[in-house]
């Protein structure tokens, strides 16, 4: 087992058997639970269509997983400074990119957990409409490299920074007006300013695919320039927290 | 002879009296019209909104005093007849006016959210505070058509099951953290 797995295992396992990983899990599932108990407990909600019930329920999964994914991603590194042992870790005889591709991976296993446990609930709020199975499909795919870029940046963050305080600061407000277009309906973002915002913000392109495919029935396949959108900002905070963490090493 | 002449007189009094009673009054004198609006989705589903339009009119000679108009829904689908509570379908509660003089109309609109699927019979009803009889319009006949929402029976489940197995895990974790 290479060094990468074996931080990669530690880091999930942190998230899945941990205490306080259990405790972010389940506040993840709690405002899950909350929002899917609140469409059957409202007149007005309950009336809306599954589809539409669906493309709302994988947005709002979207961005808990990027919010919890951005908590990870700060902890595998102002976290661990804080907690003492970063520099350990960092004085192993292992390439410090193997350390961060292992927390890299903890990431990803990290949002794989988040996404099995989000499937009971879009099944729950979508299985007698349409579009469920595509609508799942579309958030492993665009939900993937949203959710990794901001676990990435707060791995980036954490790097840079020197208090996870200041780091859960900064990810919050990035993820706050990233998520913006969930709270914003689609008719206040016809502005120009609106349309900019949109073509450049990852989590954007991501709901308006949700919306074409799960809600107008269009094909995932005609999605790619969310997909596109997704993966250059992947890129770019990927590349971002590999500088920031070989800073931290040097 | 005159005794029965007398007798027959108290006779016919009473006779009128009843007959009195039972003749339509003030309210009798009101008729209600109603049509579905124009703008009306033509094939309504769950969560559509109705609006249907009534015009009551006094058509008596005298003014009618205190009147009451209200919309009621009956559901007519075989085994599930039920008249229906207007509490989340219409925000309309009633109309009511002090007086309506002969002659005179009072349109009104009476919108509704369209709650469940099924086959409907609506009806405008009034009445008066000296009326006897009740006013009714013709019932105005819709259905609506069924939409998949979701349903609380597959939410609740999950929505109770998924935080209550990671508390379970999370709780035999703290114990066997605690015993170590």
């Amino acid at each position: 087992m290479t060094p990468a797995t074996l931080i990669a295992r530690k880091e999930a396992g942190e998230l899945l058997f941990s205490l306080r990983g259990l405790a972010w899990l389940l506040a993840l599932c709690a405002a899950l639970s909350s929002f899917t108990l609140l469409l059957v407990g409202s007149t007005e909600l309950s009336l809306l269509d599954n589809a539409q019930v669906v493309c709302d329920m994988a947005g709002l999964i979207t961005v808990l997983a990027s919010l919890l994914a951005l908590i990870v991603g700060i902890d595998a590194t102002a976290g661990e400074r804080e907690r003492g042992s970063l520099v350990p870790l960092l004085l192993i005889p292992t390439p410090r990119r193997m350390i961060l591709l292992g927390k890299l991976g903890g990431i990803l296993i990290a949002w794989i957990a988040m996404f099995l446990l989000s499937i009971p609930y879009l099944w729950a709020v979508g299985s007698t409409g349409q579009n469920l199975a595509e609508g799942v499909a579309l958030v492993a795919i665009l939900g993937t490299p949203v959710v990794l870029t901001f676990g990435f940046l707060g791995m980036a963050l954490g790097s840079w920074m020197p208090s996870a305080r200041a780091c859960l600061m900064t990810g919050m407000i990035a993820l706050a007006v990233s998520a913006s277009p969930l709270v914003i309906g689609p008719s206040l973002r016809q502005s120009a300013i609106g349309r900019i915002f949109d073509a450049i913000n990852p989590l954007s392109g991501t709901v308006n695919a949700y919306d074409a495919v799960i809600i107008d029935g269009k094909p995932i396949i005609a999605q790619w320039p969310g997909l596109v959108l997704a993966l250059a900002w992947l890129a770019i905070v990927l590349a971002s927290a590999v500088a920031a963490f070989d800073r931290l090493s040097r | 002879m005159r005794r029965n002449l007398a007798r027959f007189a108290a006779a016919s009094a009473m006779a009128i009296t009843v007959l009195a009673a039972s003749c339509p009054s003030a309210a009798g004198d009101l008729s209600i019209a109603i049509a579905p609006s124009v703008d009306n989705p033509a094939d309504p589903q769950m969560g559509d909104h109705l609006v249907f339009e009534t015009r009551l009119t006094n058509t008596g000679a005298t003014p009618v005093l205190g009147v009451i108009s209200w919309l009621s829904i009956v559901r007519v689908d075989p085994g599930q007849e039920a008249p229906i509570g207007l509490e989340d379908w219409s925000a309309e509660k009633a109309v009511t006016r002090a007086s309506l003089a002969p002659g005179e109309t009072i349109a009104t609109d009476w919108p509704m959210r369209l709650i469940q699927d099924g086959h409907y019979r609506a009806v405008v009803s009034a009445a008066s505070r000296d009326g006897t009889i009740l006013a009714a319009s013709p019932f105005a006949d819709f259905t609506v058509r069924v939409k998949p929402v979701v349903q609380s029976a597959r939410v609740i489940p999950v929505a109770a099951g998924v935080p209550l197995l990671l508390m379970l895990l999370f709780f035999m974790r703290r114990r066997a953290s605690s015993s170590r």
